[in-house]
């Protein structure tokens, strides 16, 4: 990669007169592309839906009711009741926030991770940098379910393992991602400026390398937020990730998928649920690559 | 090309090591202690547990441990069961060995075929209705997760209209819904990368030329354009197999089918860590041994590997 576009990358987040013109012809983009449009819609309605939603229901998602077991939706369960008459409507909500939670958990961890030892890899290099990149050659090694299965065998199951398996799994590839942007950053002449005006390497890094690599952060981790959603519900459906009687899509279907010959609520609306965030967090995650990415919107 | 293949296997080395240790020590954490476990209501029988311990090697230094697990890895023996007393691992698991492969290659042999058909027509309809179509389900494809997928279809095609059975394994029926679901993921996948291939392809000037010459339109789609796709989209099998192995799991699960990766999350709940780690070893030589096979072939294919500039592909 050549200086150029790392500049151009940095634009957006750039501030004063110029940030401001940028920052407008970005939403002005941004409303034409309808993909991103869609996506953002999508991903606002679940996140209102976590975040108000546990507030608003009137039941709560543990309250049992012998009443509502297998319940068709009534006004007073407007989706109907599980195996042990609780709230499916109520259930799912709280699911939303569980999920978000955890891919945010997730997120975070990786971004921190990644970030920093992509960053030191590229701009250190040397044996650091190749004793990080074989640890992620090895990484990269597993398919991805699998290592995070044989995490999840070694901690037990719990919500703590599945953010923890998940941010194995995907540390690398951020990692991977700044480094290559350091290293391209690294031969730029305002490094070597700051490094002959004896400014320190933490410094640089933070200063100086970090923001120009944020961009492509984001649009690398709003791709990612999709496939964390799905492995976190992966792994929930397949009895190892986030444990009852905190609510979780994947194990709500799970439970569904055995009823649903004669209950389908359950099944069908939590898989809806499900489909509908992660459809929402890659047209999103699309739409903002197309936006961010200087490569991508030069076709 | 010999050295380039033996550099490849030699770099496979460090994998399959760490692989082998990773799994040793997952070994480690099975909770509780197994020949307990085993032993159940006979727990106050020494003399049985003594046997117990010396037959799965347990009474030895960890070290061992490894080295007797190294040594039988190298041989095909997984070690004991801690489910089923005194029962090779590689027992427990010898059904699935011919269940699995069965629905990854199916799912396969259907996704490559499906995925290259539907990204060029794609392609060939650029911004057309058709194209639209497929570009939305590729969105849907590449999102939901085959068990939210299958909620859908096991409803509408097993419970609704009654066509598949839902559950089972060993018919030809009952291999239609898991295979197509698996598959599923893996088709977008494939149609997505075609489709962007196919729009590259398309663009560079011995098309044009076969176009000028007169050439019939099927022609150069057939003759000049598809040949070129196939081959980066050959690059990309390693990682549709790695979908296929990891989502074995949950397709298993799901259907009732006695294969692999079913056997691999039950072993999980039975605190049968030998039976998951062994097909956890099995899972990750055979997804490393199928990225070896497509980049040897790649090289056999495209001379510039070959020549170490994989900077100029």
């Amino acid at each position: 990669m050549t200086a150029v576009p790392v500049r151009a990358v940095a634009e957006p987040a750039g501030g004063g007169a110029p940030g401001v013109t940028a920052r407008r012809e970005f939403w002005a983009r941004f409303r034409r592309n309808r993909n991103a449009a869609l996506g953002a819609a999508l991903v606002a309605a679940v996140v209102v839906a976590a975040v108000v939603g546990p507030w608003l229901s009137p039941a709560g998602y543990e309250d049992t009711d012998l009443r509502a077991v297998w319940a068709a939706p009534s006004p007073a369960h407007l989706l109907g009741g599980d195996a042990l008459g609780r709230d499916i409507l109520a259930r799912l909500v709280v699911g939303a926030r569980v999920s978000l939670l955890v891919a945010g958990s997730v997120l975070a961890l990786t971004l921190t991770v990644g970030t920093a030892a992509g960053m030191a890899a590229g701009y250190f290099g040397g044996g650091l940098d190749a004793a990080l990149m074989r640890l992620c050659d090895i990484v990269f090694a597993f398919p991805d379910l699998i290592l995070a299965i044989v995490v999840a065998a070694m901690l037990g199951p719990g919500t703590r393992t599945v953010i923890v398996a998940l941010a194995i799994v995907w540390w690398p590839g951020i990692a991977r991602l700044t480094r290559s942007l350091t290293l391209s950053l690294r031969a730029e002449l305002f490094v070597d400026a700051a490094i002959v005006s004896g400014t320190r390497p933490a410094t640089i890094l933070l200063r100086h390398v970090l923001p120009n690599v944020v961009p492509a952060l984001i649009v690398r981790a709003s791709i990612g937020v999709g496939f964390i959603v799905m492995a976190e519900a992966t792994l929930s459906f397949l009895g190892i990730g986030v444990q009852e009687p905190l609510p979780t899509w994947g194990g709500m279907i799970r439970d569904g998928l055995v009823a649903l010959r004669t209950e389908p609520y359950l099944a069908l609306s939590a898989s809806a649920a499900l489909a509908v965030t992660i459809v929402g967090f890659n047209l999103l995650g699309d739409g903002l690559r197309d936006l961010l990415d200087p490569r991508v919107r030069a076709r | 090309m010999t050295g380039y293949a033996v550099r490849r296997l030699l770099g496979l080395v460090p994998v399959l090591a760490t692989a082998v240790v990773l799994t040793f020590v997952a070994n480690q954490f099975v909770p509780g202690d197994p020949i307990m476990t085993l032993l159940s209501d006979r727990s106050g029988d020494a003399a049985l547990e003594a046997r117990l311990r010396a037959e799965y090697g347990l009474d030895r230094p960890l070290w061992r441990q490894f080295a007797s697990y190294v040594g039988g890895i190298l041989r095909g023996d997984f070690g004991l069961s801690f489910r089923f007393a005194s029962t090779p691992v590689i027992d427990v698991i010898a059904p699935g060995l011919l269940v699995t492969p069965v629905l990854a290659v199916g799912a396969l042999a259907l996704a490559v075929p499906a995925g290259v058909a539907l990204g060029t027509c794609a392609a060939l309809r650029r911004n057309r209705a058709a194209d639209t179509l497929v570009v939305v389900g590729l969105v849907v494809g590449t999102s939901v997760p085959s068990f939210a997928l299958a909620a859908f279809l096991v409803y509408v095609l097993g419970i609704r209209l009654g066509v598949l059975p839902v559950a089972g394994w060993g018919s030809l029926a009952q291999t239609v819904l898991p295979v197509t679901l698996l598959a599923v993921s893996p088709v977008a996948y494939i149609a997505r990368l075609s489709r962007t291939y196919m729009l590259e392809v398309l663009q560079q000037d011995y098309i044009r030329t076969a176009r000028a010459k007169g050439l019939r339109p099927r022609l150069v789609v057939y003759r000049h354009a598809l040949r070129n796709t196939l081959v980066p989209l050959l690059t990309t099998i390693g990682i549709v197999f790695g979908g296929l192995l990891s989502g074995t799991f949950v397709i298993e699960t799901l259907f009732n089918i006695p294969g692999l990766g079913r056997m691999a999350i039950q072993a999980i709940f039975a605190r049968d860590y030998p039976v998951t780690m062994a097909i956890v070893l099995l899972f990750t030589f055979f997804y490393a041994a199928t990225n070896l096979a497509v980049d040897l072939l790649y090289g056999v294919i495209d001379p510039r590997i070959r020549l170490g500039r994989r900077g100029a592909a």
